[in-house]
């Protein structure tokens, strides 16, 4: 009983990293029916630029320039990479082009910072927390804390706001928000910005448990994209519950079934879930009209 | 002749490949280019004709390689063997990755295609008994025959002998791929693949399933990945799980991105350029060279451009300058390992923005600038005929108390309708009233909640779209639902798609029949675009088409399933006076054929004009049926159209 | 672009190439720059550069100078395929150093062996690299090894953990890999040999984050010590775990356990773990000395980051350098015979090279050679004092 308390908890740490970096997938997805396939290299970035800030700063004063990092950061990617594929309604160009700029982040951080991974100092003790004898680090309740408390920030902001309104009204139909006189390229343009910033944040955010560096985003952005799909691309609250899932998941299967096989049922869950219910556990399906 | 000529250049090339360059490095760059060709001129099938982006297919390379690998190792089983054992296992895999196709498209396919590969890398890895693990496989390369004594003045040591020889059989399967995927994409399949990926519900309402093409083209994608794994085992004589990553999947649908898809010569090029990328960037000279020598082209290129149409000076300019930028960067660049994915990642970019058709892509369009002037005229061969169907006795279709529901609305609700043969019925009702939620029920594109269709007295309610249009029951759409990148005449053959009865295997051996039927396909194609008037324009992308002529295309191939039953939906809509006339003309020449058509249209003199009889919906009820006449004069119609309040005030 | 054009450039560069540098001598330096495991290749081809600067220095071998000729593999199995036909026929090169990952080894090897050039396996570790090709089956073996293999390290493993500190129940997490896969391998051989199964055999993949359930399973089997077959971020997050769930054991694992990322991202989790050596960065011998101060100053670091790939990068030229010398020739055939009979006394890093290889025998270090280090306060020192100082400070190969 302990030892399955001890999984699910420590599935729900890892869950929440791939459900928070899946958040971002889903802001872009939304607004552009576009996503950033070097999602996992904005999180790396950030979480890298916070690394070199936080030996200055501290973590608190790092987070809001990290967060200022990620929107421009964000920005840049649709811009460079993802603006003109719109354009042209070219599938194959906005996939291509975001792997593109995720290999030259990749690149470059490994010239920046070094190839190797690269230890976050953590703001939070490190000794753990014991719960009737599950233990927890305090950076893993932090992450679960922070990651909702971001997504709730960014769904009150996207409810309240009046940019948020234009963006929830792009999102639900970019024709008829253009005609209402929203300008729906900056707002896609914006919607990149916010993916990248929830990235970089949970870049810092997940940095002192997972360490950090220049390869840290490829496993971790491969995660949040199954994550992403099997919550369903379209429902934020569908990419909490599907990383939770997900983590949750692997580290059930590695104790009871063998750690060689971890990932595995995970996968055969998104292929369920896609034969059986295409737009993800949360998704709406939507209607055909012709 | 020209392109007969350059294809033997080609052929010719390649044979003579390993007396003129004797360096084995170069050879087995060649051999690897092949190989890996093999794969991205499969994986276009799925990914340049049907649209749906793969993220597997280097998995499925992985599943053809341990065919090979495993046969050899466990069971001492040899190449020729394998040969065909990996394309039909790799095929398997193939139909297997495409069963969640069924219901996805896009990132969500991606994910699948994804997830599958990780999957299959994973069992790789973990099933040692069988794969033996991460320790790999090593096998050596079959020498097929010793002909040092036959061919002594070839002067061929045995290792060079092996790996010529092995080279050509390499080079063989090449050509053979080259021939299959040209034969089959240019047959009804290819076209069938295109259409599903500009119109889903076009081609499932054409008769062309397209679920059954999806599978199928993954299929063959599958198989190519298959044969080029088994070739890639006995090249490289070791395999190992790491060889089939994540990694080499982008690189394949960069080699198909960067060289062109579409087309034959495209994904080699591409396969090119991925393949010499790493061996490029290695070296700082070479890649200062090659930089130099784009650069150059750019400039020669721009200038060209510059001086003949000075109005897109400014847009050439970009590239050019970015080119040069580029060189300058070579330049400056002092050591290249440790940039060379940046490059790699700026050279993707640079493709993704100024060669958004690819390499290939680029060469094509200034080819066909040059061929446009000498187009030739497609002629006419004799009038459309319909096949006149059957005369019935009773209704042609009955509907009774059918519902479709959506969550809490209801848009159809217990409509009884009857549609006799040969006659006109026009459906009509204000906006959201169920007119296309009925025709969308009638085609199976939705399945009603509630009631029975009787078609010919058989009922279709529950009848996927495919089997409905294979019934006899033909549409047109509200929102024009061409097949955008195919030509007029190709909009029409995949309409057509009914009438061929040869398989996959008569298109890939060239069996008489399968020319037979793709020339009669042909000429009863021409006749139909001669029936709507748009003979002329018969090569034509139908995207290109004014709007007008786009809903007469549209008829046009739904006259092609041979119907007994055309719906159009509102056939009028966004139609000039001159525009309408015309259609009012050919949809009394369809009833002339004897085909009965349902009429849904806003314009009311044009319902007026042509119906036998009306059925009215108002908020998903039927509230009158009629004759024309009458339902004008209607008061229900009348307050439907016009609102109750009227009524009450008059 | 043509097909045609981009041969010819090729052929050009060639050419080009080949006419520069006719006098001097070509050698091949191949592994992984980027990637997860940049930082054992990097620290190799720094090692192995200073080691050719130095030669060349002192007027090069038979009075040519070395040219390194360098290839990131990204530690993939088919670019180090390709490499290997672009060293061997397109830059010609002499003899090939490198290789970090035993895939890629295993993938390329066979390409030098058919063109008879020379390999020094300076990093890589799987017991099978160096017996691919073995006489009489082939007519001569081309790949030799200058670092532990598996068998060796495992053997110290065993005897370190089972003999020496007299634990009973050892539990294995090996990384999926080929390194991890086929040291798990010969980690069971080597318990088994020791009359002792691991209790659980656990299984991660490179990035994972979380390893929970692999702790769980083998804190569920009572274990007493972990043994690892990992490279460094993964084997930190091992000792992290463990540090989370409040459960630790000592760690003994392969070399990897002292590459930076392991030390740094582990900190005080990872004090303690211990791993077989063939270099510790004490400067107790002189030649240790004055190649420690050597790649400080040439590279403007305090600790290494893999100090055991630096140096085994470092001397592998060495060796190669004494056998070219001694062949007289370039050709791979008798750099092969020389390497195999080598007479002069070659002083390197690790250990001093007295005739390291012979016909029947490919691999430099044998079993006494390797020390025992542990992580102390994010360094690597000596696991017992006693084991490198005197006489033991030099350890040379038995025969």
């Amino acid at each position: 009983m302990q030892i399955l308390a001890q999984l699910i908890a420590s599935g729900i740490a890892v869950g929440m990293i791939y459900g928070v970096i899946a958040f971002g997938y889903q802001l872009t997805f939304a607004t552009s029916k576009t996503l950033n396939f070097g999602q996992g290299e904005a999180l790396m970035l950030g979480s890298l630029v916070g690394w070199t800030v936080v030996a200055v700063t501290g973590y608190l004063i790092m987070l809001p320039i990290v967060l200022a990092f990620g929107l421009l950061q964000g920005a840049v990617v649709e811009r460079l990479g993802v603006r003109q594929a719109i354009k042209t309604k070219s599938e194959a160009g906005w996939i291509m082009a975001t792997i593109a700029l995720g290999i030259i982040f990749k690149n470059l951080a490994e010239n920046i910072w070094g190839r190797d991974a690269l230890k976050f100092p953590s703001p939070l003790p490190e000794a753990p927390l014991s719960f009737m004898g599950v233990n927890v680090l305090p950076m893993e309740v932090a992450i679960v804390v922070g990651a909702l408390a971001m997504m709730l920030a960014v769904e009150v902001f996207n409810r309240r706001s009046i940019y948020g309104k234009a963006v929830v009204a792009t999102a639900v139909d970019r024709d008829a928000a253009g005609l209402m006189g929203i300008n729906t390229s900056l707002v896609i343009t914006f919607s990149y910005a916010l993916s990248s910033m929830t990235a970089a944040f949970a870049g810092v955010l997940v940095a002192p448990v997972t360490l950090t560096g220049a390869s840290m985003g490829g496993v971790l952005g491969l995660k949040a994209f199954s994550v992403a799909i099997i919550g369903g691309l379209s429902s934020g609250m569908g990419v909490v519950v599907g990383g939770l899932i997900l983590g949750i998941t692997e580290t059930l299967t590695g104790y009871y079934i063998s750690t060689g096989y971890k990932d595995v049922p995970g996968l055969v869950l998104l292929l369920l879930v896609l034969t059986l219910k295409p737009a993800g556990l949360f998704g709406r399906a939507t209607i055909k009209k012709v | 002749m020209v392109r007969a000529a350059l294809k033997l250049g080609l052929v010719a090339a390649l044979v003579l490949f390993p007396f003129v360059v004797t360096s084995p490095y170069y050879l087995h760059l060649l051999v690897v280019v092949a190989i890996f060709s093999i794969v991205a001129l499969g994986l276009d099938i799925v990914f340049g004709y049907t649209g749906e982006v793969s993220l597997g297919h280097a998995a499925l390379f992985g599943v053809g390689a341990y065919t090979a690998g495993v046969l050899e190792f466990q069971f001492g089983i040899g190449f020729w063997v394998a040969l065909p054992l990996g394309v039909v296992v790799a095929a398997g895999f193939g139909a297997l990755l495409a069963l969640p196709a069924l219901q996805v498209t896009g990132p969500y396919l991606a994910m699948v295609t994804l997830a599958f590969g990780t999957i299959i890398a994973i069992l790789i890895n973990e099933m040692t008994f069988l794969t033996n693990g991460p320790l790999g496989i090593s096998l050596t390369k079959p020498f097929f025959a010793d002909l040092r004594e036959a061919l002594p003045w070839l002067g061929m040591s045995k290792p060079r002998m092996r790996d010529v020889e092995y080279y050509y059989v390499v080079v063989a399967c090449l050509l053979a791929t080259l021939v299959v995927i040209n034969r089959l994409l240019a047959s009804r399949f290819g076209r069938a693949f295109e259409a599903l990926r500009d119109s889903p519900v076009a081609s499932d309402c054409m008769g062309v399933s397209v679920y059954s093409h999806k599978v199928l083209a993954f299929v063959l994608s599958a198989g190519f990945a298959g044969l080029a794994g088994v070739l890639f085992t006995y090249s490289e004589q070791y395999i190992a799980p790491n060889n089939f990553s994540f990694d080499l999947s982008i690189g394949f649908l960069l080699a198909v991105t960067m060289g062109g898809r579409k087309s034959r010569i495209g994904p080699i090029l591409g396969t090119m350029v991925v393949v010499f990328l790493p061996n490029l960037l290695a070296d700082i000279e070479l890649f200062r060279i090659v930089a130099g020598m784009i650069a150059a082209v750019a400039v020669v290129v721009g200038g060209i451009i510059a001086v003949r149409a000075p109005e897109r000076r400014v847009y050439v300019a970009i590239p050019v300058v970015l080119c040069i930028g580029f060189l300058i960067f070579a330049l400056w660049l002092p050591k290249i390992t440790d940039y060379k994915l940046t490059v790699y990642g700026l050279m993707i970019l640079f493709v993704v923005y100024y060669l958004p058709d690819g390499i290939y892509g680029l060469i094509r369009q200034a080819l066909l600038r040059w061929k446009r002037a000498g187009a030739a005229q497609i002629v006419g061969s004799g009038a459309w005929s319909a096949i006149s169907p059957d005369t019935v006795s009773g209704p042609l279709l009955e509907l009774r108390g059918v519902v479709m529901q959506f969550g809490g609305l209801r848009a159809l609700n217990a409509v009884d309708m009857t549609v006799m043969p040969g006659t006109i019925h026009g459906l009509i009702g204000p906006n959201g009233s169920g007119k296309s939620t009925m025709m969308n029920v009638l085609t199976g594109i939705y399945i009603p909640t509630a009631g029975e269709i009787r078609f010919e007295g058989h009922s279709i309610a529950g009848w996927k779209s495919p089997a409905i249009a294979a019934a006899g029951i033909a549409r047109t759409f509200q929102n024009v639902q061409l097949f955008g990148e195919l030509s007029l005449l190709e909009n029409i053959l995949v309409g057509l798609n009914h009438t061929y009865r040869g398989g996959v295997a008569d298109i890939v051996l060239g069996l008489p029949r399968a020319a037979r039927e793709e020339a009669a396909a042909r000429a009863r194609a021409i006749s139909l675009l001669e029936f709507v008037g748009l003979a002329e324009l018969a090569d034509e992308e139908a995207r290109n088409l004014p709007y007008g002529k786009q809903r007469l295309l549209e008829i046009a191939r739904a006259l092609a399933l041979d119907p007994k039953l055309l719906l159009l939906d509102e056939p009028a809509a966004g139609l000039t006076a001159p525009d309408i006339v015309e259609l009012l003309d050919i949809i009394r020449k369809i009833r002339d054929h004897g085909i009965t058509q349902v009429l849904i249209e806003h314009h009311m003199d044009v319902v007026m004009a042509l119906s036998d009889i009306v059925t009215v919906l108002d908020f998903g009820q039927k509230i009158a049926e009629g004759k024309p006449a009458d339902m004008q004069a209607d008061p229900a119609v009348i307050a439907a159209y016009l609102g109750t309040s009227h009524i009450e005030a008059a | 672009m043509r097909a045609s054009n981009l041969f010819l450039t090729l052929v050009a560069t060639t050419m080009l190439a080949g006419v520069a540098s006719a006098q001097s001598i070509k050698i091949g330096l191949t592994g992984p720059y980027t990637g997860g495991s940049a930082s054992m290749g990097v620290s190799m081809r720094d090692g192995a550069k200073l080691a050719v600067t130095e030669i060349n220095k002192a007027g090069g071998v038979m009075g040519r100078q070395l040219v390194v000729i360098e290839r990131d593999d990204e530690a993939k199995n088919e670019v180090g395929v390709q490499i290997a036909q672009e060293l061997i026929n397109k830059e010609q090169v002499v003899a090939t150093l490198g290789f970090i990952n035993t895939g890629v080894a295993l993938a390329s090897q066979r390409f030098y062996q058919e063109a008879e050039i020379p390999v020094l396996n300076n990093v890589a570790t799987g017991t099978l690299i160096t017996g691919q090709f073995l006489p009489p089956k082939e007519k001569a073996n081309y790949i030799f090894r200058m670092s532990a293999n598996d068998t060796i390290q495992s053997a110290m493993i065993v005897e370190e953990a089972i003999k020496r500190r007299g634990f009973k129940a050892p539990a294995i997490l090996a990384d999926s890999t080929n390194y991890g896969q086929l040291g798990r391998t010969d980690l069971e051989a080597a318990l088994a040999k020791a009359g002792v199964k691991a209790v659980a055999v656990e299984k991660f993949n490179i990035g994972d984050t979380d390893m929970t359930s692999q702790l769980l399973r083998a804190k569920s089997a009572n274990a007493d010590v972990i043994l690892t077959y990992g490279i460094g971020p993964e084997l930190a997050q091992i000792a992290n775990g463990m540090a989370k769930l409040g459960w630790k054991l000592p760690m003994i694992g392969s070399w990897t356990l002292s590459m930076a990322t392991f030390i740094d991202n582990a900190g005080a989790n990872g004090d303690g773990a211990s791993m077989p050596q063939t270099f510790i960065q004490i400067p107790n011998t002189p030649k240790r000395k004055s190649f420690i101060e050597a790649y400080q100053a040439a590279y403007k670091v305090d600790r290494f980051p893999s100090p055991v790939s630096a140096a085994q990068g470092y001397d592998s030229v060495y060796v190669l350098a004494a056998a070219i010398a001694q062949a007289k020739s370039t050709e791979g055939p008798k750099i092969r015979a020389a390497l195999e009979n080598l007479q002069t006394k070659v002083e390197g890093v690790m250990t001093t090279y007295d005739n390291p290889f012979s016909a029947t025998d490919h691999e430099a270090v044998t079993y006494n050679m390797p020390v025992f280090g542990v992580v102390r306060n994010g360094r690597v020192v000596a696991a017992h004092e006693e084991d490198v100082i005197g006489d033991k400070a030099l350890r040379l190969k038995t025969k």
